[in-house]
């Protein structure tokens, strides 16, 4: 298993393409600390136009800790995509490149090839959410400095001390992972049906950008759904970044978030136990 | 015996008349003066904001103040939040200056406190403050409370307890009540985690009461202190 698993991250980070990710990543972070560097002060000013007409507030607003707030808020939709160009392609790029038959002719039974494919995708996005903590969160502080956090809720004005914020983050990161894991595991399932990668990949991005409309979508038609979507639960780090912080909803929100991974993972092994597979 | 009994009860109405004597633009004198041998002083402070929509913890900090008015708190590397006035927020900001019509409203007992409570107009109708209320409490002649009506920041209310620093009329713990605005931004932009939302309904009141508490815990009195730490960014 371990050996097979060797074999899987050798085919994901020798393929060029596992790299854009972490380009686009790095790409994006930039621009944002690039915008910030030269007009972060009116940004600030804009966003804190309601609080700052009563109170005055003085000090490095426009810090690393902010930076990586505002960057992480801005990459919620693109991560996914990024999770699925691997994770889409584990089983699908497999079955369109004709291996996949191939590779089954080896004493691997197809639970351990999901598990394998499964375990691939997630080191491939743990090292995607590392790399996304090195450039949002470390790059952020040498270039802004540290300090107090503001975070705006939609009625709230949240301000947070610098020494109470680096294990937010650490929590954020972890809580990031395992929504990215849940985009992985129905990314894989979507791949287990489909013979080429385009289809999953295109069909998870489809799916979460639905959901994610209809998670926010402030209608009380969606309200009865929403608690069960899990776009509703993938943005609760933010949840540890508010004070206080609401464990329960954060557990509750993780609790769904491993559901769907499991369900996610269980529907894909006894798909593709029962696949007839032609290439 | 009896000519004993006239003198003391004489000797005690002429005494508490005295005591009464001290009149309200007296009483306001004195007071001023007892606050301007204070001409700066740099305090370790915690000050704690209690706004609906702020969620700020008690944020210790440092705050420079220079006669006449000048302010500031410092945060050592950390965000300082103050209330936005045209106006400083110290006991003697919030008493004017300059020539004054004082009018004494009689005696009033807050919290057990027996308090003179006098009415300042300031003679100045351009300056920042229109009328001032101050409770006095003339045992120890310290500003007990005051409630100061600004023509551009509405009427600020402050309570003061005093401790350690009584003898230059500074006080230890200070209570500004303060109208707040609703606080409002898109849930589209700021893409709340909705289940941390608060169901309660809340009041559709435009404004809202909330209080700052600013704990002194040290004064470095008249020091001196250079502009430059004013004007500092």
């Amino acid at each position: 298993m371990i050996q097979l698993l060797r074999i899987e991250l050798y085919k994901i980070f020798k393929r060029p393409r596992t790299y854009i990710s972490f380009a686009i990543v790095t790409a994006i972070s930039f621009i944002i600390q690039l915008a910030m560097i030269s007009d972060g002060k009116s940004f600030i000013a804009f966003a804190l136009q309601g609080v700052s007409e009563q109170f005055d507030i003085h000090g490095n607003v426009l810090n690393g800790y902010l930076i990586a707030y505002i960057i992480l808020q801005s990459l919620l939709m693109q991560i996914p995509l990024l999770v699925a160009l691997v994770a889409g392609d584990s089983l699908a790029g497999e079955a369109g490149m004709g291996t996949l038959r191939l590779l089954l002719s080896k004493p691997v039974s197809r639970m351990q090839l999901v598990l394998v494919k499964f375990m691939g995708s997630f080191i491939y996005t743990l090292l995607l959410i590392i790399w996304l903590a090195i450039i949002a969160l470390f790059l952020s502080l040498l270039l802004f400095g540290q300090g107090d956090m503001i975070n705006l809720k939609s009625d709230a004005f949240i301000l947070l001390l610098k020494d109470d914020i680096m294990w937010r983050y650490a929590a954020a990161f972890a809580f990031a992972m395992l929504a990215m894991t849940t985009i992985a595991s129905m990314s894989i399932l979507l791949s287990a049906f489909a013979d080429n990668s385009i289809g999953p990949i295109m069909t998870t991005m489809g799916i979460v950008v639905v959901l994610t409309i209809l998670s926010n979508l402030e209608l009380p038609l969606f309200s009865l759904v929403k608690p069960y979507l899990f776009t509703t639960h993938m943005i609760g780090w933010k949840g540890f970044f508010d004070d206080p912080v609401p464990y329960a909803a954060i557990g509750k929100s993780a609790f769904v978030l491993v559901a769907y991974t499991l369900i996610f993972l269980t529907a894909t092994i006894l798909y593709f136990n029962r696949k007839d597979i032609k290439s | 015996m009896r000519k004993f009994s006239a003198i003391a009860v004489a000797v005690f109405c002429l005494s508490s008349f005295a005591a009464r004597a001290v009149s309200g633009e007296q009483l306001f004198d004195l007071l001023r003066k007892k606050m301007l041998t204070v001409k700066d002083y740099t305090a370790e402070v915690k000050m704690k904001i209690n706004v609906s929509y702020m969620r700020i913890p008690t944020l210790a900090g440092t705050l420079y103040f220079k006669s006449p008015d000048k302010m500031k708190l410092e945060r050592h590397g950390g965000l300082s939040i103050m209330l936005k006035k045209n106006i400083n927020l110290t006991v003697s900001n919030m008493i004017p200056t300059g020539s004054v019509t004082v009018l004494d409203m009689g005696n009033v007992t807050i919290d057990g406190q027996n308090l003179r409570v006098l009415k300042i107009i300031p003679e100045d109708d351009q300056g920042q403050i229109i009328l001032a209320k101050i409770w006095v409490d003339e045992n120890s002649m310290l500003v007990a409370r005051t409630e100061t009506t600004t023509r551009n920041d509405g009427t600020i209310k402050m309570a003061l307890q005093y401790g350690k620093y009584i003898s230059y009329a500074l006080p230890d713990k200070v209570t500004i009540d303060v109208d707040v605005k609703d606080f409002k931004l898109p849930k589209g932009v700021t893409m709340d985690y909705n289940e941390v939302r608060d169901e309660t309904p809340k009041k559709e009141t435009k404004n809202r009461k909330g209080t700052i508490q600013l704990n002194y815990i040290s004064y470095q009195i008249n020091t001196g202190i250079d502009d430059k730490v004013f004007s500092k960014k």
